[in-house]
């Protein structure tokens, strides 16, 4: 039922084999104290880069995907920090440079702690977990369910959208804007009327807004 | 935008991640009184729905793309919490999954695009569909709400961010922010008003308490009439607009108020809580503007046009729904 994550695969390792909820709690706890380190506490930062890179060497994740998508963000980390660093500078009496800096490391290290637990936890073992650690079931369930259309409802994107690329006489590669609501509309009409379906279907089976699972 | 990890104030990481926690329980418990058991269907589909919807790009310019946001989308299909419920899945899963917007900042984030942008959005859109009524009063409400939530959010998350800063900077920060978001903005209010428009061609039996207008139209034709109409939407459109100049002038004067009581600010003058909206912008002619008075010219200026473009462009776009006429019922869009 559940769709296998997105991009990840769950194989052995150490990491991979430990309680969701472990994991999770020390990601989280990881997370709020790389936020919660003072401006120009270098070496608590050394420390803490130290413990990601050795959790980063037993997850077995590839450095250079993870390097791939820290760049990806760096953009819009830079243009941010950048923006927020000048008021700081003056409170922390530090170099508008240093500060850049001091955030870009902070949010690198959080940024990578995230994508270490994701690549040693699936979807499924995560919301579990969070399920387990107290969110509401109610968000639990919509978050699986979302998982389980997520990629229905793109499939069905692309396929209105080189159905209608096929019969776009005019020039150039895009869409207009006009096309591409359309497009949208009918997606949002065939969520919804997918839904009553699978509503019914549930309904049909004893579905009372309760999820029980395996693991419980 | 989403606002990564430590890029906000703890502080202010703290406050929004409990206003946040405490607007999605809220949230989440007014949908489940309205839809019981189907809450996890409807809202899990909703939240694939605005996913995948997010991934279309709109040829913006060259290079440029943009894509919709689905806030107010959502909560003028479902109601106004079931937005919030809905943006807040996306991103749950954008930040856990796709490292999207900070663990820290989840609550900000929520609060910007959730609570302002959805809940506030649906705020500005209700009283907007009730005067005009009937699927016009939906499609015009939409379409404002839609460019409304943008620059709400976008201003809720300078503010944010920005807290932290120098107040002068702070000023011009948000001022920019304004100007660039009443643009991105009309791209919003445009999508959503197209998507919202094919669905009362369709399907309006979906959208949240079916325009009950929609029997009376077919009986009655247009409820109001028509130069009401006109008057009352381009009012509310002009008064909200106005709104948007103490947005630019007064916000930071607030910050600054709130700065000197924490005292993360120097405190020089106590700047007046409440003061008329328009006095900066008195008679700019004969008197020489600082350049920051400017953008806070340009930014009004933005708003207004800004407002009076999407209700003209709404307007049109709901001449399809007009019960007679030369033009009535000439359907343009072609289903796929």
């Amino acid at each position: 039922m559940e769709s296998d994550g997105v991009e990840r695969r769950s194989v052995g390792g150490l990491l991979h084999r430990l309680d969701a909820r472990v994991k999770l709690l020390a990601a989280v706890a990881f997370v709020v104290a790389v936020v919660a380190t003072p401006l120009g506490a270098w070496r608590l930062l050394g420390g803490l880069g130290l413990a990601l890179a050795v959790l980063i060497a037993v997850s077995g994740a590839s450095p250079i995907r993870l390097f791939l998508r820290w760049l990806g963000f760096l953009a819009l980390v830079g243009f941010l920090s950048a923006l927020t660093a000048g008021g700081l500078a003056d409170r922390a009496h530090m170099s508008w440079g240093l500060v850049v800096l001091n955030l870009l490391v902070k949010n690198s290290l959080a940024f990578l702690m995230m994508l270490v637990l994701v690549h040693v936890t699936t979807w499924p073992q995560l919301l579990l977990a969070m399920r387990r650690l107290g969110m509401p079931p109610v968000l639990a369930a919509t978050l699986s369910f979302m998982d389980r259309y997520v990629n229905v409802l793109r499939e069905e994107l692309e396929r209105m959208r080189s159905a209608r690329r096929a019969r776009w006489f005019r020039q150039g590669r895009d869409l207009s804007v006009g096309a591409l609501s359309t497009l949208i509309g009918v997606l949002l009409l065939r969520a919804l009327e997918r839904e009553e379906r699978v509503h019914a279907a549930m309904s049909a089976r004893g579905w009372d807004g309760t999820i029980r699972t395996l693991e419980d | 935008m989403h606002i990564p990890d430590v890029l906000i104030d703890s502080r202010v990481a703290i406050a929004t991640t409990a206003i946040g926690a405490a607007g999605l329980a809220y949230g989440l418990r007014a949908v489940e009184r309205r839809h019981g058991a189907r809450t996890t269907s409807l809202m899990g589909m909703m939240a694939a729905f605005v996913f995948a919807a997010q991934m279309v790009n709109f040829p913006v310019g060259p290079g440029v793309s943009g894509h919709l946001l689905g806030g107010v989308l959502a909560a003028v299909v479902l109601g106004p919490w079931a937005g919030a419920v809905v943006i807040a899945t996306v991103l749950i899963v954008q930040c856990l999954l796709f490292q999207d917007g900070g663990l820290t900042a989840l609550g900000a984030n929520f609060l910007n695009m959730g609570l302002v942008g959805a809940v506030g959005g649906h705020a500005v859109y209700a009283p907007i569909r009730r005067l005009i009524g009937g699927r016009r009063g939906v499609l015009v409400g939409a379409m404002i709400a839609a460019w409304f939530s943008v620059l709400l959010a976008a201003g809720a998350f300078t503010i944010e961010l920005a807290i932290l800063g120098d107040r002068h900077e702070f000023f011009r920060i948000l001022s920019w922010m304004a100007l660039v978001h009443a643009v991105i903005g009309v791209g919003e209010a445009v999508i959503t008003g197209l998507v919202v428009r094919f669905i009362l061609l369709t399907r309006p039996d979906l959208i949240e308490d079916e325009p009950d207008s929609v029997a009376d139209e077919v009986a009655h034709g247009m409820r109001p009439g028509w130069l009401a109409s006109v008057l009352a939407g381009l009012g509310i459109a002009l008064g909200v607009a106005v709104f948007l100049s103490p947005f630019a002038s007064e916000a930071p004067d607030g910050l600054e108020f709130v700065g000197g009581k924490l005292g993360f600010l120097p405190e020089e003058e106590t700047p007046p809580i409440l003061t008329a909206p328009m006095p900066d912008y008195q008679l700019p002619i004969s008197v020489p503007m600082a350049a920051i008075d400017q953008i806070k010219l340009a930014t009004a200026l933005a708003g207004l046009t800004g407002t009076l473009a999407v209700f003209g462009f709404a307007w049109s776009l709901s001449r399809v729904f007009a019960p007679r006429g030369s033009s009535s019922g000439k359907v343009e869009f072609d289903g796929v």
